[in-house]
């Protein structure tokens, strides 16, 4: 005898293995093995692959509000496969779903729901339930806006309930606020209660089903019958294969799954839900007030009740679709309602600007937010990391304090701005244009200051005919423009030594008519034209939005209501030193990236 | 034709049983191939995290002549996601000998305790498993494979750099971790 043989002997004398593998495998599958069947055993095998790729996620997923996402963005972005297996874990737990409906819908069809088998549905529309639940508590698990958002409505709704609604959202939540405790729990959901609800379930669905054998097709030929193993084992495991290939390409399609901004409570967000409870979201929209818990509980309710109730209103022994129509069509018509709900929710927001312009911030923020996560977060967490950084903070402080009257880019209003055009600001480029034309709209054109500096080449409107205008020489312009732009210590130098010499006594000689240099200057004594040492810098813009009225840039009289016809304001009692500073770097980098969009000055 | 039917029906099965047996590896491959490539990932990173070379310690004029002083190795870390600053990675003996520093490693070549020294100026001791070192750190007694692990130094700006590394324990050669 061989020696495979003999161990399995030897097993089998101790174990008993042999008998049940047969009575496992040769079920008899009444009127033959069909591709009808396949739904249950890919929704097992899809299970399969979800358990193994959740276990694999634990390894590295940190449930707290200030590792969440950090951990999420790890597994995404630096650890090898990380993507991969969170992807695959991503667009499996919507292959359950899918899968959960067309495994209803034939059973449905089939009419498998009927006496004596009315145990087996029940336990299949538990195990519906305990997939959804999956669903809901996963979708919260990185973290980020979309599933904070997304959830915070789901328990929102469970709290509208009449009588415990509180006390049940409380439950769920550990709390009356979102917080690590809401994450704790529904991660202990998601990973232990879920899993082992959905196994004890799952063993009772398939022992009942076992016990009852399949329900053949009405016309089916009964004489006919194969054991479970091999056919109908290759028809699910075909489908099991089909489903993986799909979910593999999808994920490599995506190169894994998306990862949106880290929460933030404070923010504006557009917030839906998974695509499979947007129909549940569009129901909301219909029922307002007094009528919302017609959306949030009554139709769903009664939807669940009905589908419970199908084996007890629907008890004539025939399986032929055409004497149950009455009972199959509705639940036909209500997936179909679902699927018109859930294209009315995508269709509206496909047209709707106000949500398309706020999903575009929203990816914005998550595209930076990823990529400043790639140099490591800190302990305190993404939203500190974010806090802390000039390219995502400074922009939401550019917005709120500076944008009414500045343009920088996107932000601002360009025909209401009554401040300079920042773009290129301190650039050799902007240099030129400035001293060529000072005037122009993006420059003091609408701003208190029009006609205050002289353009450096071309004489002045009002000059008499014997005054002498000498223009400056191209060559000075380009020198001045070089020192100027050159102050920032973190940017790059613009023209030679030379040229940036030259420029820094052409400053200290000719621009000190009315402008500061270093301390020296305004010889007619108008206190209107700023410092130019430093002028351009990350410190120069600290020193002016901290205000204006130092001798670092415009000046005691800058912010004399009298004099300073209408100079910047002072930020130091609305910003703190730190957001001034980054709100500094911003506007020195975000200015300096922008390409300047005035026409270049001509030149002779 | 029973049996050209019967031999032709077990060839099917078997064909068939063979098409699952494939399936079933296929199906096992690709979740276990994502899988080892996941959880071997931070094996093959292992130690590169850290990556520390030349941090500033103490003033050179806080060391006296001969007499071991204990610092500590502050500096930035990386651990997984997390990016901490300025802290302790762990600690070093610095003892001025002339115009030299010698930098000996707390952690005990054995298995990893902190080395203190001996009251009395004669030298290190684990305080675990009781090896015992010379002042230069050459292994004495006890179960120590090797002598304490020594740390290039250098003095700049009137203070010592050293360039911190960390070795495997146990082995009596020095292998560097990462």
């Amino acid at each position: 005898m061989s020696r495979p043989h003999r161990v399995g002997d030897w097993l089998d004398a101790r174990a008993g293995h042999r008998k049940l593998l047969r009575e496992l495998l040769e079920e008899p599958v009444a009127g033959g093995a069909r591709w009808a069947y396949v739904y249950g055993s890919a929704l097992t095998l899809v299970f399969v692959m979800q358990a193994t790729t959740g276990l694999l996620l634990m390894t590295t997923y940190a449930p707290s509000a200030q590792t969440a996402w950090a951990s999420v963005h790890y597994i995404s972005y630096s650890l090898s496969g990380g993507w991969l297996v969170r992807g695959l874990h991503h667009f499996g737990s919507q292959a359950m779903v899918v899968l959960a409906a067309l495994h209803l819908s034939q059973v449905a069809l089939f009419g498998a729901y009927k006496k004596p088998r009315e145990m087996n549905w029940w336990f299949g529309l538990a195990l519906l339930g305990v997939t959804l639940g999956f669903s809901l508590t996963g979708y919260l698990l990185p973290w980020d806006q979309k599933g904070y958002w997304a959830t915070r409505v789901a328990t929102n709704i469970a709290g509208t309930m009449p009588v415990a609604g509180s006390s049940v959202q409380a439950l769920l939540q550990g709390g009356h606020e979102y917080g690590s405790l809401t994450l704790t729990r529904f991660y202990a959901a998601h990973v232990g209660l879920f899993p082992a609800l959905l196994v004890v379930l799952l063993v009772a669905h398939i022992a009942l089903f076992r016990k009852h054998g399949v329900t053949p097709a009405a016309r089916a030929d009964l004489t006919r019958v194969d054991a479970f193993y091999p056919k109908q084992v290759l028809y699910d495991l075909v489908a099991g294969l089909v489903v993986l290939a799909v979910l593999f390409a999808l994920t490599l399609r995506e190169h894994g799954a998306p990862l949106d901004a880290p929460a933030d409570p404070a923010s504006d967000y557009p917030a839906r839900p998974e695509w499979y409870f947007l129909s549940l979201f569009q129901l909301l929209k219909y029922f307002e007030g007094r009528l919302e818990l017609v959306g949030t509980l009554l139709i769903p309710g009664l939807a669940g009740a009905l589908l419970f109730a199908l084996p007890l209103l629907d008890r004539a022994p025939t399986t032929a679709l055409r004497q149950r129509v009455a009972f199959v069509a509705p639940i036909f018509l209500g997936l179909a309602g679902v699927g018109l709900l859930t294209w009315l929710s995508m269709n509206s927001d496909a047209h709707d600007s106000t949500f398309q312009a706020a999903r575009k911030r929203a990816d914005g923020r998550a595209k930076l937010a990823n990529r400043l996560a790639l140099a490591g977060i800190p302990p305190s967490g993404p939203l500190d990391m974010l806090r802390n950084d000039p390219e995502a903070h400074g922009e939401e402080l550019f917005a709120k304090n500076c944008a009414g009257c500045h343009v920088l880019g996107d932000l601002g209003d360009r025909q209401k701005a009554t401040a300079p055009t920042l773009d290129g600001w301190g650039t050799s480029a902007w240099v030129v244009a400035m001293i060529h034309d000072p005037d122009d709209k993006t420059r003091f054109g609408n701003t208190p200051y029009k006609g205050q500096m002289p353009s450096v080449d071309v004489p002045p409107k009002d000059r008499k005919s014997d005054t002498p205008f000498t223009p400056m020489p191209h060559e000075d312009v380009q020198a001045v423009a070089a020192f100027l732009s050159s102050q920032e210590p973190s940017a790059p130098v613009s023209g030679d030594d030379v040229a940036r010499k030259k420029g820094e006594s052409i400053v200290r000689d000719r621009c000190t008519a009315c402008h500061m240099y270093k301390g020296d200057g305004d010889l007619g004594g108008s206190e209107l034209a700023p410092e130019l040492a430093g002028y351009g810098s990350i410190a120069w813009v600290t020193a002016q939005v901290t205000t204006p009225a130092t001798p670092a840039t415009y000046r005691s009289k800058a912010v004399d209501d009298e004099a300073s016809k209408g100079h910047m304001p002072r930020f130091d009692g609305d910003l703190s030193p730190t957001d001034i500073d980054l709100l500094a770097r911003f506007v020195v980098s975000r200015a300096r990236g922008v390409a300047l969009r005035s026409a270049a000055p001509e030149h002779p | 034709m029973p049996e050209g039917n019967e031999v032709d029906e077990s060839g099917r099965r078997t064909f068939l049983k063979v098409l699952v047996g494939s399936g079933s590896a296929a199906f096992a491959c690709a979740l276990a191939a994502p899988a080892a490539l996941f959880v071997a990932a931070p094996v093959a990173h292992a130690g590169a995290a850290t990556g520390q070379r030349w941090v500033r310690t103490v003033r050179l004029d806080g060391l006296r002549e001969g007499e071991p002083k204990k610092v500590a190795i502050v500096a930035d870390h990386r651990d997984a996601w997390t990016r901490t600053k300025d802290v302790e990675l762990g600690a070093v003996w610095l003892t001025k000998r002339g115009d030299r520093i010698v930098a000996l490693s707390t952690t005990c070549p054995h298995l990893g305790c902190s080395v203190s020294a001996n009251a009395d100026g004669s030298g290190f001791g684990c305080p675990c498993h009781t090896s015992t070192f010379d002042t230069n750190g050459h292994k004495t007694g006890g179960p120590t494979p090797r002598d304490m692990d020594t740390l290039d130094t250098r003095v700049e700006a009137g203070f010592v750099l050293v360039d911190f590394r960390r070795y495997r324990m146990s082995v009596p050669e020095r292998v560097e971790i990462g």
